[in-house]
């Protein structure tokens, strides 16, 4: 080895250390997150990347591995994640995963009793240079009994990824004759000779200084260190308990301006019960303050109020199994109207192609011809429907083409030109509204399908032309024994492409009609031109909010079908073996 | 060692200001009000508040992806009808306690209520209204039955009487709700969703007028929103229904507009049209690590008389404050005119239902008014079938 292809080598083995290290933390990090496909994924293109770099043998494979990276994570990761997330119930309610959930009921839900003891407070500091420091202790006050209680500074038991505080302990002590014991230390509350208020609390030879109770305007300066050091950092989160055992948390009645005695709302307990003659024993969350087990079905925690009514509390994500795709054949509103969408949605592609490929091969064709002149502006005017967005020309086309009685097409054309008595229904019939969406996607489609057979034209070699004149053809003989046959090889899969774009074109059905008009006197959803995906979103995402677990179940169910049609197209139309030959 | 322990010091330093922070979404509208509250709130708590801009539009989406993952904002601005899907989703922290209450108009709070828990800061109130042209009209209408009249009478081959965009449930919800129509049962735990008054007799009532005006050739067939809007700007409309929203275009137009509050026009005596009312207020996130800091914020500094009027002053929209719109109807001028016409519009209104079910509602009572306006069904069939679309789409 030279020595330039060893500092080389050094130098790629650094690079890759350090990327390494980065890609080991994302790794780790992902894992954490419970992100585990995505951090496999991650694992395998480490490793995958380590060894193309280091072994001379995988040198061809250097230029693979960016395209890899880029397969990975734009599409064989999407479709992990949309057939994972096919078999759960992800969706409005169902964003957290089941220990996510069970944390928060056990953090997050507090309350109040009717009657809580309700302590005032004040906070006394240790000063160093004359500046607060966060070392505090608290001074609480029963509001029934005017009682005083010491507490120390509380110790964090529980700290989030960043070092935020999530839960805080301490304990309250009684203060008697204005002293209190803890543990083993003695603090001395030194008062005020003129009125009484408590200047500052000595313990061991340290003095913590009076410095902010919410009910004293006085210490209101005081207040920003307060708030972002003291409550900001410790308080909030912070749990007292107080002689008689019971938990003191900042009153959120009061806007947090005192304490109060506070329950935790749930709790887990382990119960064990008899399943198939096995004792079981299992982890469930219960209600401490009815005492009643949470419930757990199809997703959701219920818990029962105090009419005895049910109530989802939580919701989180879990798997359902086939429950998804079932619902795609078992529940009549969508298989009802299944096989009339389905025939539909194939029509309108399958015309759709037609009609723009119709129009565009004509029109090539004309553009094609020697003798024509000014064919560069004809181009550029006829590729305009295409360039400008069909967000805007679809809109002009139902407010402005379409309007019953504003429209151009009935004003002048229908009723101005033919003279016709009654206005066509354009968007409120549903076999005008399909004729309607399929006269705008032709006309935002057919400068595709002209571009595409003017760039094949110019393939066919005009030898073939002219011996078929020598040999005596006419224009449409040569058109159909030359040009087609020699178009279809360039344009075959273009137009199975096209079929497939066109049975998911969403935009074109959305915009113009939204899937209607409504079929009267039907129970679902479906409008007279929604196609499939139009027709799913409505169910995925008009019901009860969002259903992103339905939605996969569909999509896959979408690709399978255009998929077997797009391979079946490609078989019947043997367009790869033309194309391979 | 000393340089690195000080820059380690002002790493630290910068690290606990991050920590401290309050962070709000906020649209355009609200931004210099906030700001100003943003600093008092600093000066009294010496904690930052951050405002960020961020479209209107895109906050909901937003917060959905980044709530979840912890990342998200401590407070949004939103609509109230997002309430439903955000809780039940568990991202919104309920607000404990509001100071004034009582000087809170009711519909706006019930507005961001959702189980019976208070789930935002509300603001701002909007509801539509009927808006005429006062150079095709001389009086305001008292009641619908003149203003068909008065519609008829000027309309001619070019004129429009009357015309808005009827196949959308929010427009026509006016004259449903206004007999007695209502889409789900209002009681003390939150709205019934399996209690829908869409078919019951007033909501038929209400459709069949808006049928009867589309019979009589009262409204042009094909009337939508763009077609409303652009006749009015054109001078060619009389009346139209629209919010908010639109007059300051009517005005730059050069329209001499006239705002008639449904709370003063009636469908028949003693009974007006109810319009849906829409709020908009601040919430809190319920995976905010600021949550205190937040509510406070949005509590005491938002919800004070103070912080409401700045946001008034800086937007020109509803308040939900009573003493706040006692103070600015008091010397109000003629720029007050859209804001307290439409205030009044929204006091006989009632909140658009903030339950994710009421996704359901929007496509199947579009439906619905789509096929009775095209004659294609009779008003009763067509409504028990969007009851049913409603059904069948929330009942799982």
């Amino acid at each position: 080895m030279s020595a330039k292809r060893l500092i080389g080598f050094i130098f790629v083995l650094i690079l890759l250390s350090v990327f390494g290290a980065f890609g080991l933390m994302s790794l780790i990090l992902l894992w954490a997150n419970a992100n585990y496909g995505l951090a496999i994924i991650l694992g395998i293109l480490l490793v995958s990347i380590a060894f193309v770099l280091i072994n001379p043998k995988g040198y061809p494979y250097r230029y693979m591995i960016p395209a890899m990276i880029l397969l990975f994570i734009l599409t064989i990761y999407p479709m992990y994640y949309t057939l994972k997330t096919a078999f759960t119930n992800f969706g409005t309610g169902h964003l957290f995963t089941r220990p996510q959930v069970v944390q928060k009921l056990l953090s997050d839900y507090y309350y109040i009793p009717e009657n809580p003891e309700e302590y005032s407070f004040s906070i006394f500091v240790k000063l160093e240079d004359y500046k607060p420091t966060d070392n505090f202790i608290v001074v609480f006050k029963s509001l029934s009994d005017d009682e005083l209680f010491i507490a120390p500074k509380p110790i964090a038991v529980q700290k989030d990824s960043e070092g935020n505080i999530l839960l805080a302990e301490s304990r309250m002590f009684s203060v008697k004759n204005d002293r209190a014991t803890v543990n083993g230390v003695t603090y001395q509350l030194v008062r005020s000779s003129q009125d009484g208020s408590i200047l500052s609390v000595s313990a061991n030879g340290e003095r913590y200084m009076y410095f902010y109770s919410p009910d004293d305007n006085t210490t209101k300066s005081n207040a920003p260190f307060y708030l972002s050091e003291i409550r900001g950092i410790w308080l909030k989160n912070a749990e007292f308990t107080n002689p008689m055992g019971q938990q003191v948390r900042l009153n959120p009645n009061r806007l947090y301006t005192d304490f109060a005695t506070s329950e935790r709302k749930y709790e887990i307990k382990v119960v064990t019960s008899i399943e198939s003659g096995r004792a079981v024993q299992k982890n469930v969350v219960y209600n401490k303050k009815t005492g009643g087990v949470l419930i757990e079905r199809d997703g959701y925690f219920y818990d029962i109020d105090d009419k005895g009514q049910e109530f989802a509390v939580e919701g989180y994500i879990s798997n359902i199994g086939f429950k998804n795709f079932m619902k795609m054949f078992k529940d009549p509103r969508i298989s009802g109207p299944f096989v009339k969408i389905f025939v539909w949605t194939f029509t309108w592609a399958a015309l759709s192609v037609l009609f723009t490929f119709t129009i565009g091969l004509i029109l090539a064709l004309v553009l094609n011809d020697r003798k024509l002149k000014g064919t560069k502006i004809y181009r550029t005017l006829l590729i305009i429907p295409w360039a400008i967005p069909a967000f805007i020309s679809v809109l002009v086309w139902k407010n402005g083409m379409f309007n019953e009685t504003y429209g151009i097409i009935n004003r002048f054309i229908v009723m101005g030109l033919f003279g016709a008595e009654e206005p066509i229904k354009w968007l409120s019939d549903a076999f005008w509204a399909k004729v309607a969406v399929l006269l705008v996607n032709t006309w935002l489609g057919f400068p595709y399908m002209m571009t595409i057979t003017l760039g094949a034209l110019q393939s066919i070699p005009d030898e073939l032309y002219e011996a078929a004149s020598i040999d005596g053809a006419t224009g449409f003989q040569r058109f159909r024994k030359i040009t087609f046959p020699l178009l279809m090889i360039a344009v075959a899969p273009l137009l199975v492409g096209s079929f497939s774009f066109n049975f998911n074109n969403f935009v074109g059905i959305y915009l113009l009609t939204g899937g209607g008009p409504a079929i009267p006197g039907s129970s679902t959803p479906a409008g007279a031109t929604d196609i499939l995906i139009s027709y799913t979103y409505k169910l995925a995402f008009e019901g009860r909010g969002q259903d992103f677990g339905f939605a996969s179940a569909i999509s896959i169910l979408i690709f399978v079908i255009v998929g077997g049609l797009s391979w079946l197209n490609f078989k019947l139309s043997g367009a790869f073996e033309e194309v391979n030959r | 060692m000393k340089k690195l322990a000080l820059v380690l010091m002002v790493v630290f330093a910068v690290v606990s200001l991050l920590s401290a922070k309050v962070v709000v979404w906020s649209s355009e509208n609200q931004i210099p009000a906030l700001q100003k509250l943003a600093a008092d709130f600093e000066r009294d708590y010496g904690i930052e508040v951050e405002i960020q801009q961020v479209n209107f539009g895109d906050i909901k989406s937003k917060f959905l992806t980044a709530a979840p993952a912890g990342e998200g904002p401590d407070i949004i601005v939103g609509a109230h009808d997002w309430v439903g899907e955000l809780a039940a989703n568990g991202l919104l922290e309920p607000i404990p306690f509001l100071p004034d209450a009582n000087q809170y108009y009711e519909v706006a709070l019930n507005a961001f209520s959702y189980g019976g828990k208070l789930y935002g800061v509300p603001y701002t109130i909007e509801s539509i209204g009927i808006i005429y042209n006062k150079d095709l009209v001389e009086d305001a209408p008292k009641t619908i039955d003149e203003l068909e009249q008065m519609a008829m009478e000027v309309a001619d081959d070019e004129i429009v009487g009357f015309v808005y965009d009827a196949g959308n449930f929010y427009f026509s919800f006016p004259f449903i709700a206004g007999y007695g129509g209502y889409i789900f049962k209002d009681t003390e735990s939150g709205l019934d969703v399996n209690d829908i008054g869409l078919n019951n007799e007033g909501a038929i009532k209400g459709v069949s007028l808006i049928k009867k005006w589309f019979d009589e050739g009262l409204i042009p067939q094909g009337a939508n929103y763009n077609l409303m809007d652009s006749l009015f700007k054109d001078g060619l409309a009389a009346f139209i229904v629209n919010g908010p929203w639109a007059t300051p275009h009517y005005r730059d137009a050069g329209i001499d507009y006239g705002i008639i509050p449904f709370s003063e026009i009636e469908l028949e005596p003693g009974v007006t049209p109810k319009p849906f009312v829409g709020v908009q207020g601040f919430m809190i996130n319920a995976k905010s690590k600021n949550k205190i800091e937040a509510i406070e914020f949005a509590v005491n500094y938002i919800g004070s008389f103070d912080g409401q009027y700045g946001m008034f002053v800086g937007e020109r929209r509803g308040t939900v404050r009573k003493d706040v719109f006692d103070f600015i109807s008091k010397d109000a001028g003629p720029e007050l005119y859209d804001v307290l016409q439409f205030s009044k519009s929204a006091s006989v209104g009632t909140p658009m239902p903030n339950v994710p079910e009421m996704a359901s509602v929007w496509g199947a009572m579009g439906d619905a008014l789509g096929i009775v306006i095209n004659d294609q069904d009779t008003v009763e069939n067509a409504l028990n079938s969007a009851v049913e679309k409603i059904k069948t789409a929330i009942g799982e």
